[in-house]
């Protein structure tokens, strides 16, 4: 069986969706490790973002790689919806009381983190690289109207990440299950690993906003 | 006890289907649910009315047949039970008990409660089996399996086939019966040496038969007549990656 084929079995797509969807994870722990640098100070945020400027070429491959990641991830599990869509009949006194909630608002929360990712990159992203104006990037962060010096973006940004966790709650798991990790010796450290992705990560993400768009201007 | 029944009447696939309703008085509470249908359709016959069609033959919960959807739950109410095996006493007087068939695209309605589920079958033919020529019946031990492996493997053939995992499931997936029998097999010497294109040959036809995807959701083991646990998904995608590699 060629490469191809075994990608577009199901099977084959749920590894896709596991194997990007637990490298982005990944980055997302990079990416939080970066942020917090925020409560450090300006001077070490600004520096900190300065480095990976500097990375230049390295960080645009790195970009690509994420970018190609996060289409394939919601590539695969568009097809995978559309699979099961046309599998399934409508039965009026079904239950669904054995299905967690997490797995049943997977492709919901995973919609709406998308939108957020969308909006996400046309706003820092995009300032970040190109339109700085001399700004000082803890500012963008901060005070200004794209960061969370708006009370809107503040609250979006916290509700897309709190879906977030609750997409990863179930997609991390769901990987293990995948990728068969579920049922060996290793089942149990990999879950603990989980709850430090789904649940403590997105946490350290929101503390931002939490801190610098509300509590800061209240104490 | 009495009960008020709302059955799914559809004479077949083409034709469309509905719910009709049906009272049925002092029934004993120790009967089985199929003998209380067997019961309604004495009385649908006696009426000169279509008696309700539904599965069934061992009604022992060892042959796999019968099963239909009972309040919305792939053989009602009770834990680790096929729908033979389910008794009146699991209801209360004057309950409503909604009774509709395993749906799925894959699985076909027969006949009001009877759905077609050959599509298991075919999957099972593409590779449920060991084809290599294992001889004359051998010394019991001259194969070595651990204890551990053959108790998993037990507990993974104990699958029926009744396709309550697919009614259970939100995307009519079929990976719980599939993995049931490759993980039987997997677990096995005897199973092992074609373990690589069976995985390969039972995940695709289960794609063509036109089950959904897992999504990993466990609603299948909840429901199990069998308790056919997830780690036999696991393994299933373990051997589809180890297939791979």
């Amino acid at each position: 069986m060629s490469i191809i084929k075994l990608l577009t079995s199901s099977v084959g797509r749920k590894i896709l969706m596991a194997i990007t969807g637990l490298s982005l994870s990944l980055f997302m722990a990079f990416h939080l490790f970066g942020n917090l640098f925020l409560f450090v100070g300006e001077a070490a945020f600004n520096g900190y973002v300065e480095k990976l400027h500097k990375l230049g070429f390295l960080i645009r491959i790195a970009e690509f790689f994420l970018v190609l990641f996060v289409f394939s991830h919601a590539y695969s599990g568009i097809l995978l919806w559309l699979k099961n869509r046309k599998a399934k009949k409508i039965i009026s006194s079904y239950s669904k009381e054995n299905t967690s909630g997490a797995a049943k608002y997977a492709a919901f929360t995973g919609s709406i983190v998308f939108i957020f990712l969308a909006t996400h990159w046309s706003t820092f992203w995009y300032k970040f690289n190109f339109d700085m104006r001399g700004m000082s990037y803890y500012y963008v962060v901060t005070e200004s109207s794209v960061g969370f010096g708006s009370p809107l973006v503040s609250i979006f940004y916290i509700i897309a990440i709190a879906l977030l966790g609750y997409h990863l709650k179930h997609g991390i798991a769901s990987a293990g299950q995948t990728l068969g990790i579920v049922g060996t010796k290793y089942e149990k450290t990999y879950n603990n690993i989980a709850a430090i992705f789904w649940f403590w990560i997105p946490l350290g993400f929101i503390s931002i906003p939490v801190w610098f768009g509300f509590l800061v201007r209240v104490i | 006890m009495n009960i008020n029944l709302k059955i799914w009447r559809q004479k077949s696939d083409h034709q469309d289907g509905g719910l009709r309703s049906y009272r049925l008085e002092n029934i004993d509470p120790n009967i089985s649910f199929l003998e209380m249908l067997d019961i309604l359709n004495i009385k649908l016959v006696k009426e000169k009315k279509d008696p309700v069609a539904f599965d069934h033959d061992c009604r022992e919960g060892i042959c796999g047949s019968c099963g239909f959807m009972i309040n919305g739950r792939p053989h009602g109410p009770q834990k680790a039970t096929t729908v033979c095996q389910l008794h009146m006493r699991a209801f209360n007087n004057e309950d409503n008990i909604l009774l509709e068939p395993f749906r799925a695209e894959a699985f076909p309605v027969i006949k009001d409660l009877s759905v077609d589920r050959k599509a298991f079958d075919r999957i099972i033919s593409s590779g449920g089996y060991v084809a290599v020529d294992t001889g004359d019946v051998l010394e019991a031990n001259s194969i070595p399996v651990t204890k551990e492996d053959a108790d998993e493997a037990f507990l993974s053939s104990a699958c029926i086939g009744c396709g309550a995992c697919v009614a259970a499931c939100k995307n009519s997936s079929a990976m719980l019966f599939t993995a049931a029998k490759v993980s039987h097999l997997a677990l096995l010497p005897q199973g092992e040496k074609e373990g690589k294109e069976r995985v390969v040959n039972m995940v695709a036809t289960m794609d063509e038969e036109g089950f959904g995807a897992c999504t990993n959701t466990g609603a299948c083991s909840a429901e199990c007549p069998k308790e056919i646990g997830q780690t036999n998904i696991a393994r299933l995608n373990r051997e589809f990656i180890k297939s791979k590699i």
